[in-house]
């Protein structure tokens, strides 16, 4: 089946012009009968999942095949062939707004019945996590890889040789860009270029600001949230730091995919930067001294006033596998998202630098390269009251572009306070 | 030249069957997919469910979407900014390289290897040259300021418009060099004859001898221009804000990044009609169509 | 005809060699570097310690299977392109017809299509007729959007060829296959190997349809493998570096032995 041979003699019948009588038959869903495709965004962290795809068919009849589609283009390619009878049995997503399009058009597969038959499917995980797979009260997803909270990195000897300590307080933040401005350096490195990390900064002033409710407002399709006096005041508060100059003059032209803004807080050219928790091993990988010895972290600092709780976080909650409702094997689906919170994925998960968000992670965490930073990161993602997923990936894809140009036109001044809000309003919401 | 061919000629001549496969080939993987876009632009699609017509609605709304109207303006400036300076460097370029000497076939050997690299490949190495704070621009501040190029219109254009004559001149330099070999050195003598020196040698000879070339390359650049896509998305991924948001780039986050196929098939229509209104005006006014040959367009 | 040295157009060359040169050496150099070597001392820096290790990692992260793959890929896409351009471009030089005419003005309409404008119905003709993933799925789509400039190149070629010529052997009776195999083809070599030198880079360099309508490993060629490269090791510009320099090796040997055909085939392209 699907053969070279074959593909000839389509395109021979192509050429010949009889190509509406030669169909793509059912040679294409899921060869056989003793497969599911499992697709997953292609990374390093890829070989966790050929583990346990190995694992899995160490005991199972019907045999799990994992595809990988390389990097930033994994949306595109999935919306692609989800409706098509290459269609994969369980995908990786982001949860969120990821899936949503999907669920509406009623292709996935709730997993309320898989919960009742091993509860242990919802119950091992993390609830804030957990939930950012829930769309319309349905869970879609089971965690299949790490957390990413955005923190707050620096530079530890930029900061002492400055006299300063890391900030507690939006107050501490801004009087420590004062003094760093004085001393000549970039207060906050920024990768204005990506567009996504300018974003990081919205999300946690409105947090800390408005608190978390203010945003699923909005993303209710309640617009007036945006107009609210806390919205304003988030942005008002937000594009004083920017005026300060806290960010440069020419982060629209750094970027942090291409090691740029990371590269200027480990020359010590930078103090601050706001990024995922990847950044620990961005840094181990690009300045491993710098990684070893001179960088720190806190969370994101309180802020005098706000009604965010201070503990809250924001970032990436983690990776979700959702099942197609198409699937001809729903129980060996199960019986593969069961092993996201065996003892082996855990471990797995730890050795690559990933932290899983089982509640047996904690028992683990000695197995971790960084133990310390794990547990940190652990700990703080467990007692946060909220964990917001990033705006881009909370709203429905349609919405990312525009909301990055808004960010980075109101970033440059381009767009004032109420041209933002008007912006954000004109986002499609679900 | 007379179109009544001599007897006996009619017969040597190939039938329309030798343009077949290829005519055949052509609209099966390429017009087909293109009549297919034409159907998606009075369709709602998201690419999951089914489409659905909705009449002229993605027009009406790419009339009235500012971003559509900014971004078909920035696709002419880029390619008239393209065509206005890659040409000269081109020509004289392929002008030079034409010369027999020993040290341009060398040089040239160099020059034409940005060819060879992939957008992908160019557009990581400029990222490189010019960040702001490890590259070029932070060793001669004097001429770069802060460095921040991408960080405003004039800056991020300026930045596509070079990267673009440093990744396209090489093409064109080695289609007028050749153009440039097969012009007869017997102009040249006769011109040198009537005293012309070099520059006017190269006015009054070498340019009005290179038309057709200049023809076939102008309109490269111009398809090439419209549809410039791969060093906007990696070098300014359409920033500052909308400033560099070509509409190649503006149908891919359309239809990509916003999954509305529709309005994404819609622009691309757009930019294949102005794409080959553009290239057949081109065509039309030079003439290039009917001409057969080097004799017969004489 | 000796002349005295041109010194503005000396100058001029020279500047480009700049140009030219400044980015290709900090390609070349990135690549012997260390990654923290390299994002310390920024691009411009010769390396503080040469090494090959870049090389060594992209080698044994499976190139090799990438590699055979885009290299049949460009060897389809040849075929094809060498199979059905001569003699389209042979009817559109010689044949009366106004149907020749038509097809010419279709394939100049081609040139403004833009692939990415296809990709989403491209992505269904390619797996309705059961070809994707697999390579034949992406060489003909490929080569489909090659024809428009290589039949563009090809027809200048031909153009050259003197309407005495034909007309010679008319006289002799031949036929228009003969016609072509003894004269067209021969006299339009320069032509031939500047669509075979466009059409090979075209598709040794393609990425988009690649992207679509492949996804094993086994149907993986190089740009997917760069584009894996870049996700997979995050801002490791000199790994990645390093994988655009192999990659273009081979293009880069063929260039630098084809390069006196490819001008010459060039020389037809503006019908002159």
């Amino acid at each position: 089946m699907r053969s070279k041979a074959a593909a000839i003699t389509a395109v021979t019948a192509l050429v010949l012009g009889t190509s509406a009588a030669c169909g793509s038959g059912d040679s294409s869903s899921g060869a056989g009968d003793g497969t599911i495709h499992v697709l997953v965004y292609g990374d390093a962290a890829n070989k966790v999942e050929k583990q346990l795809v190995d694992t899995f068919n160490k005991t199972s009849k019907v045999k799990a095949v994992l595809d990988t589609i390389p990097g930033a283009d994994y949306q595109q390619k999935l919306q692609t062939v989800i409706n098509t009878p290459r269609a994969p049995d369980v995908f990786f997503n982001w949860g969120g707004g990821s899936i949503q399009p999907f669920v509406k058009a009623g292709l996935l597969l709730p997993l309320d019945d898989f919960i009742a038959k091993d509860p242990g499917l919802k119950d091992n995980f993390l609830p804030s996590v957990f939930n950012s797979a829930v769309v319309d009260g349905k869970p879609y997803g089971v965690p299949m890889r790490g957390t990413q909270p955005v923190l707050l990195f620096h530079n530890k000897q930029v900061l002492a040789d400055a006299g300063l300590t890391p900030p507690k307080t939006w107050d501490d933040l801004v009087a420590a860009t004062r003094t760093l401005k004085a001393r000549g350096v970039t207060p906050i490195a920024l990768g204005g270029g990506d567009q996504w990390p300018t974003l990081m900064w919205l999300e946690y002033l409105y947090d800390r600001i408005a608190g978390p409710g203010l945003f699923q407002r909005a993303l209710g399709g309640d617009r007036e949230a945006w107009a609210s006096e806390d919205s304003r005041r988030a942005l008002t508060t937000l594009k004083q730091l920017v005026d300060a100059g806290a960010f440069g003059s020419n982060y629209d032209s750094v970027k942090f995919t291409d090691g740029g803004s990371p590269a200027l807080v480990a020359k010590g050219k930078a103090a601050f930067e706001l990024m995922g928790s990847w950044y620990y091993s961005t840094q181990q990988d690009a300045n491993p001294d710098f990684a070893k010895s001179g960088l720190g972290y806190t969370g994101f600092p309180a802020l005098n006033g706000g009604k965010g709780d201070p503990a809250d976080v924001v970032g990436n909650t983690n990776n979700f596998y959702s099942v197609l409702k198409r699937t001809k094997h729903p129980e060996a689906a199960a019986a593969f998202l069961e092993l996201m919170y065996s003892d082996e994925f855990v471990k797995a998960q730890l050795a690559i630098g990933n932290l899983p968000t089982t509640t047996s992670t904690v028992n683990f965490l000695d197995l971790s390269a960084s133990p310390g930073y794990s547990k940190d990161q652990y700990e703080l993602v467990k007692a946060a009251p909220s964990f917001q997923l990033s705006w881009d990936q909370a709203y429905p894809p349609s919405a990312m572009t525009p909301m990055h140009t808004a960010v980075q036109q109101f970033f440059d001044g381009r767009l004032d306070t109420d041209g933002f809000i008007k912006a954000m309003q004109a986002l499609p919401t679900s | 030249m007379t179109r009544a061919a001599r007897p006996g000629a009619a017969a040597t001549r190939p039938g329309f069957v030798w343009a077949l496969p290829a005519a055949v080939f052509f609209l099966m993987f390429a017009l087909t997919p293109l009549l297919l876009v034409v159907v998606l632009s009075f369709t709602s699609w998201d690419g999951i469910g089914e489409p659905r017509f909705n009449g002229l609605d993605n027009w009406t709304a790419l009339l009235h979407d500012p971003v559509m109207i900014q971004s078909v303006w920035t696709t002419l400036l880029l390619t008239a900014l393209g065509v206005v300076t890659q040409t000269p460097v081109s020509i004289l370029l392929g002008v030079w390289a034409a010369g027999h000497q020993r040290n341009r076939a060398v040089l040239s050997a160099v020059y034409f290897v940005p060819l060879l690299l992939s957008a992908t490949a160019v557009s990581v190495v400029w990222r490189a040259v010019l960040d702001p704070n490890f590259g070029v621009p932070a060793q001669l501040t004097w001429l770069f300021g802060d460095g921040n190029l991408l960080g405003s219109k004039g800056g991020a254009i300026g930045v596509l418009t070079f990267v673009g004559v440093w990744q396209f001149t090489p093409l064109h330099a080695l289609i007028y060099q050749g153009g440039a070999r097969a012009i007869p050195q017997v102009l040249y003598q006769a011109a040198a004859v009537d005293g012309a020196g070099r520059v006017r040698q190269f006015l009054h000879v070498t340019l009005p001898q290179l038309r057709n070339t200049i023809i076939t390359s102008v309109i490269l650049m111009v398809v090439g221009g419209l549809t410039t896509f791969d060093t906007v998305l990696i070098l300014t991924q359409g920033g500052p804000g909308t400033d560099t948001t070509v509409t190649a780039y503006y149908m891919y986050q359309k239809a990509f990044k916003g999954f509305d196929f529709g309005v994404g098939s819609a622009i691309a229509l757009v930019l294949v009609v102005v794409a080959t209104l553009i290239s057949l005006a081109v065509v039309r006014l030079s003439g290039y169509d009917r001409m057969r040959g080097t004799a017969e367009g004489l | 005809m000796r002349r005295r040295p041109n010194v503005l157009a000396g100058f001029g060359s020279l500047v480009w060699l700049v140009l030219v040169g400044l980015p290709l050496y900090v390609l070349l150099i990135a690549t012997f570097r260390t990654r923290s070597d390299y994002s310390t001392g920024g691009p411009l820096k010769p390396p503080a310690r040469w090494t090959l290790q870049n090389y060594l990692t992209d080698l044994s992260n499976g190139f090799g299977q990438d590699f055979l793959n885009t290299l049949t890929v460009t060897a389809g896409v040849v075929a094809i392109v060498l199979l059905v351009v001569p003699p389209l471009a042979y009817a559109i030089v010689r044949a009366r017809g106004r149907a020749t005419g038509w097809v010419f003005r279709l394939f100049l309409l081609g040139l403004a299509i833009p692939a990415q404008a296809v990709i989403v119905p491209m992505f269904y003709v390619i797996s309705q007729t059961g070809l994707y993933d697999h390579l034949i799925g992406v060489i003909l789509p490929t080569a489909a959007f090659c024809l428009p400039v290589c039949t563009l190149v090809l027809t200048g070629a031909m153009r050259d060829i003197g309407p005495e010529l034909y007309e010679a052997m008319a006289m002799d009776g031949a036929s228009p296959a003969r016609v072509f195999r003894q004269l067209v083809l021969p006299l339009s070599r320069g032509g031939l190997s500047s669509i075979t030198v466009f059409a090979a880079l075209q598709a040794w360099n393609g990425f988009l349809f690649p992207l679509i309508l492949t996804q094993s490993d086994s149907t993986k060629v190089i740009t997917l493998g760069l584009y894996d490269f870049q996700t997979e090791h995050g801002v490791d510009v000199p790994g990645l570096l390093s994988a655009v320099v192999l990659s273009m090796l081979p293009v880069l040997i063929v260039y630098l032995f084809a390069r006196r055909a490819l001008v010459q085939g060039l020389t037809g392209v503006g019908g002159k």
